[in-house]
């Protein structure tokens, strides 16, 4: 049993995808081990700010040796009577090398035959580590390359050293002009001298006396440990989270903490300002409801006391700018921010921020949402826009606290709680997983603001297409279905396109901005565990309702698992068959009925569809399945009797005519014909 | 270290360093510009193959970061050590620590942050990645590897330094204003330049002609692109730089609406990207297209 251990050290890697790239480095190392058949007893992840890499104990130093078999002829042809070889088994051994100890007989399916075997040695497990961790390293892809040598090779930041230690030899390959060796590369606050390794199991000692906690999820449990002990040392409870914590965590390689103060007149700041001061300044955790910070650091601790009062200075510059901005901005009032929104431009061509707020405010008009108080919703949106002329949203390191500047300004204005609460919350979810407004007026604002988003970049041409989408036209498509199916919301997201298009005074083909709400419907209910074939179903005949879609999929879904349903589906699927081609159909004359099973039907018909009406009303799909489940005999009775093709054209037609009437009852629903059966699937599959 | 690093001293030691380190030491640019990358020295000499390395103090003019001398942080002129590399030393990030080791901060007793921060400069065509530098949480230094210049994309990759020679005297000797830095032993920054810094924030802000402005600026892209094409890059590109100030205090006068602001920095940048080309053409650089999502979508201040 052997170790190896690889590690590409590089400049300060960019946070945000650092995790992601090691983690996927050591699972393509896991792969290839396991395509080749090497035995490894343990794979860790590494990575830092400055490296990443994986340490793997217990490798072997050989594929495992593999048997391979091989068909020859029927025992009978390779033997004859008296069970000697035959010239066949001769040839059979002679084409493939077989020695006579190497060939067998075995019984299959179809009779006695003789195999081959041969047990190929592996290969070395050094040889295939040489030849792949180059190519694994120059396969890995990342948002963001650049480049910073003669090779011309990219990377998201220069790469300086790279180990691939195999035990006590080091592989010899190179990358990006790099040879790879045994020589790791320090804390630069600890030592500048690289660090001489003899062999993989040192790696994580050593580099701990040059200040460097590898491991990453050794060094997250250190971090949360000091944050809460100097949290409780400063008698506070620390506001942090595990995002906050993982991004720390990708820019320190020896964390430590120290405290900080500033001045408690800033306490006067709403604690977002705050702690979005403190963020901008890389590893500041708020220490609640006082003036106390702790800085994360990442180097001796003999520094502490430096970095402590050098992060307190600059922290306490930016709180002067941001104290200043509110005070000014408090000092304005939101009227006339709002006033002054008439000034600026929101998206080229489609007038101002003041015109978008007006605008949210007029498409709400008349949708009766149900929870939503009105009025707090029309001065909700007629405000939310205005904090945009702030001075503290205009600043570039505070415009994140756009939406929750309104809401302060609007409540030190005079207005009721639930608007400034519903200004506040009107960017969630800012993205997928995020936070939902708290408030049924919140989320209604929520949903008018992201469609008017979604409108405006189509009519301004900046419609998303492939990687494009510098508006973020499809997070926000999403998160418009998200909200109105969270808050239960009966709401057409068809009518609303239309009536904005109306307000824009702009012609502009609404089919395709319906036809992309509707693909986000999709994949929302994908996400929610729908299959395809319900999706497409329940989307047929929607108006863009995704509140409703979701329920009438949830109703297919539960009913999936009955034997019925099956059923249903197959004379759904006939029904449309015989109606292919058939454009439209005439009323239907219970007196051109001669067949029971016509008349029959139809009744059940009439009757299902009073059953149906109040049921729709209350959208309780379930029952509405059920009641359409209930004309089955009828419907199976129907073709079995009857001739809907027949001669007589009048007779014929209005049979169409029935089968017409009673597909509409179904359609109105879901289009079951969508739905895949099992025997379908497999034949499609075929 | 010295025992006594005032402002003047800071700047004969950055550039001594550097001189060890075998960068030609060149001069300020002769005209305004808002930072040291607008310098021929850097902007230009990146764009081919040739070995280039240099350092200089850079006079960075921002007029709209002027208050009259009452802000002790804000100034509308103030000075930048620009180091340019080409090719970039494998060791650069060590040699750029151990400058600070050699201005007087230990790396044991403070702690040093490369912060991602990917440059770019719209009105240049120019970008690169790197960091900022922070010492104690404080910004010190711009550190980039340029990716591209003028449009070009560059085969013979240069690293920048920039570093904040205000902010890193301020905090070795100590004082929270710029106005109390220590130039020498007797005068300080204050004394040099307050007089300076409450005329031109009266100029930028209250007595620049507007029209005035505007005209030059027309005259000077006007003169650029004539001088381009009698393949004058040298001279064309100085007219450039002269447009790019006049748009700074624009700006600054608060005389260009946003949609009109857009259009200007895409002039300037048009007259940069024809000086890179036309370099590039008299030094056979072949320009190269970039793939468009390798570009950063970022975009930061004009000037810069």
């Amino acid at each position: 049993m052997i170790d190896f251990l690889l590690e590409i050290g590089f400049e300060e890697f960019p946070p945000s995808f650092l995790a992601a790239t090691a983690l996927d480095l050591s699972a393509k190392i896991e792969t290839l081990l396991k395509k080749e058949k090497i035995f490894y007893r343990t794979i860790r992840t590494i990575y830092t700010a400055r490296r990443a890499g994986a340490i793997i104990l217990g490798l072997a130093r050989k594929q495992k040796p593999q048997v391979i078999e091989t068909q020859g002829p029927p025992a009978k042809f390779a033997y004859d009577k008296e069970g000697k070889p035959t010239d066949t088994l001769a040839g059979f051994m002679k084409a493939h090398n077989f020695k006579p100890g190497d060939i067998k007989t075995v019984r299959t399916e179809k009779g006695e035959y003789v195999v081959g075997i041969k047990e190929a040695t592996g290969e070395s497990t050094e040889e295939i580590l040489h030849r792949e961790i180059p190519k694994i390293i120059e396969s890995l892809e990342f948002p963001k390359t650049m480049v910073w040598n003669e090779t011309m090779a990219r990377f998201p930041r220069p790469i300086r050293s790279i180990i691939a230690l195999l035990d006590r030899r080091p592989l010899r390959f190179k990358i990006a002009g790099i040879q790879a060796d045994r020589y790791c590369i320090p804390n630069f606050h600890f030592s500048f001298n690289p660090i001489r390794l003899e062999k993989p199991r040192e790696y994580l000692t050593f580099l701990r006396h040059g200040g460097v906690v590898a491991d990453p999820n050794e060094r997250r449990k250190i971090i949360i440990n000091q944050i809460k002990e100097l949290g409780s040392k400063l008698k506070g409870e620390p506001v942090y989270d595990d995002a906050m914590v993982e991004e720390i965590n990708c820019t320190v390689e020896y964390p430590d903490v120290v405290s900080g103060t500033f001045d408690e007149q800033f306490l006067e700041l709403p604690s977002e300002v705050l702690m979005t001061a403190l963020k901008a300044l890389g590893n500041l955790i708020w220490v609640k409801n006082s003036n106390k910070f702790i800085c994360v650091f990442s180097a001796k601790r003999r520094a502490a006391e430096n970095v402590g009062i050098g992060y307190a200075k600059v922290l306490k510059s930016r709180l002067y700018d941001a104290h200043f901005y509110y005070k000014i901005d408090l000092k304005q009032g939101i009227e006339d921010m709002l006033r002054q929104s008439r000034e600026m431009v929101w998206l080229q061509g489609l007038g101002s921020i003041y015109n978008k707020s007006v605008r949210i405010a007029k498409m709400l008009e008349g949708f009766g949402l149900a929870g939503v108080d009105e009025n707090v919703l029309r001065q909700a949106a007629t405000y939310c826009k205005s904090d945009l002329l702030s001075h503290m949203v205009r600043e570039k390191e505070f415009t994140s606290l756009q939406g929750i500047m309104g809401g302060y300004y609007a409540r030190d204005a005079g207005k009721d709680e639930r608007i400034s609460l519903a200004i506040k919350e009107h960017y969630r979810p800012k993205f997928i997983g995020d936070a939902l407004p708290s408030t049924k007026e919140g989320a209604a604002l929520s949903i008018a603001d992201k469609i008017d988003n979604v409108v405006g970049a189509f009519l301004s041409g900046q419609k998303p297409s492939g990687s494009y989408d510098p508006l973020g036209v499809r997070r926000n498509g999403y998160a418009v279905v998200n909200l109105i199916d969270a808050n239960g919301f009966n709401f057409s997201i068809n009518s609303a396109v239309a009536k904005l298009l109306d307000i824009y005074e702009r012609d502009f083909d609404k089919t395709i901005i319906n036809e992309f709400f509707a693909e986000r419907l999709g994949r929302y209910l994908e996400d929610k565990g729908m299959r395809y074939d319900e999706i497409n179903s329940a989307l047929a005949d929607s108006n863009g309702n995704a509140y409703d879609i979701r329920l009438r999929c949830e109703a297919l879904k539960n009913y999936r698992g009955k034997p019925e349903f099956v059923q249903l589906v197959v004379g759904q699927k006939r029904v449309r068959n015989i109606l292919k081609g058939v454009s439209d159909t005439e009323k239907v004359d219970p007196l051109l009925f001669e067949m029971d099973a016509e008349k029959k039907l139809y009744n059940r018909g009439q009757e299902v569809m009073e059953k149906l009406a109040p049921l729709f009303n209350k959208q309780e799909y379930a029952a509405i399945l059920d009641a359409l489940l209930s004309m089955r005999p009828d419907i199976d009775r129907f073709f079995d009797d009857v001739l809907v093709m027949c001669e007589d054209k009048k007779l014929k037609n209005n049979r169409l005519a029935l089968v017409s009437y009673i597909n509409r009852l179904f359609i109105k629903f879901a289009d079951l014909s969508q739905i895949v059966i099992e025997a379908d699937e497999k034949k499609r599959k075929k | 270290m010295r025992k006594n690093p005032t402002f003047e001293n800071v700047i004969i030691d950055l550039k001594r360093f550097w001189q060890n380190k075998g960068c030609i030491i060149f001069e300020p640019y002769n005209s305004e510009v808002g930072a040291g990358t607008f310098n021929p020295a850097t902007f230009l000499r990146i764009l081919d193959r040739k070995p280039w390395n240099v350092c200089y103090v850079e006079t960075s003019k921002r007029p709209r970061d002027g208050r009259y001398a009452e802000n002790p942080n804000r100034v509308q002129q103030y000075f930048q050590f620009q180091v340019i590399m080409k090719p970039t030393p494998a060791n650069i990030q060590q040699t750029y620590l151990e400058s600070l080791e050699m201005l007087g901060f230990k790396l044991t007793e403070h702690e040093v942050r490369f912060v991602e921060d990917d440059w770019e400069s719209p009105t240049l065509g120019a970008w690169g990645m790197g960091w900022e530098v922070w010492l104690d949480g404080l910004e010190i230094t711009q550190f980039t590897y340029f990716q591209q210049a003028g449009g070009i994309n560059l085969t013979q990759i240069p690293v920048e330094l920039t570093y904040g020679i205000e902010r890193i005297a301020m905090n070795l000797q100590g004082v929270s204003s710029i106005f109390d830095l220590k130039w020498n032993d007797e005068l300080t920054w204050g004394d040099v330049y307050r007089e300076n810094e409450i005329e031109f924030s009266k100029y930028n802000f209250e007595q620049a002609d507007p029209k005035l402005l505007l005209s030059l600026f027309g005259e000077y892209e006007a003169e650029a692109q004539a001088l381009y094409k009698h393949e004058l890059v040298l001279p064309g590109y100085d007219y450039t730089i002269k447009c790019s100030h006049i748009f700074n205090m624009l700006e600054a006068r608060g005389a260009i609406s946003i949609s009109e602001r857009a259009k200007m920095i895409a002039r300037v940048r048009a007259l940069a990207n024809q000086a890179a080309e036309l370099y590039a053409q008299k030094h056979n650089i072949e320009p190269h297209q970039q793939p468009k999502d390798e570009k950063p979508e970022k975009t930061t201040e004009v000037n810069k």
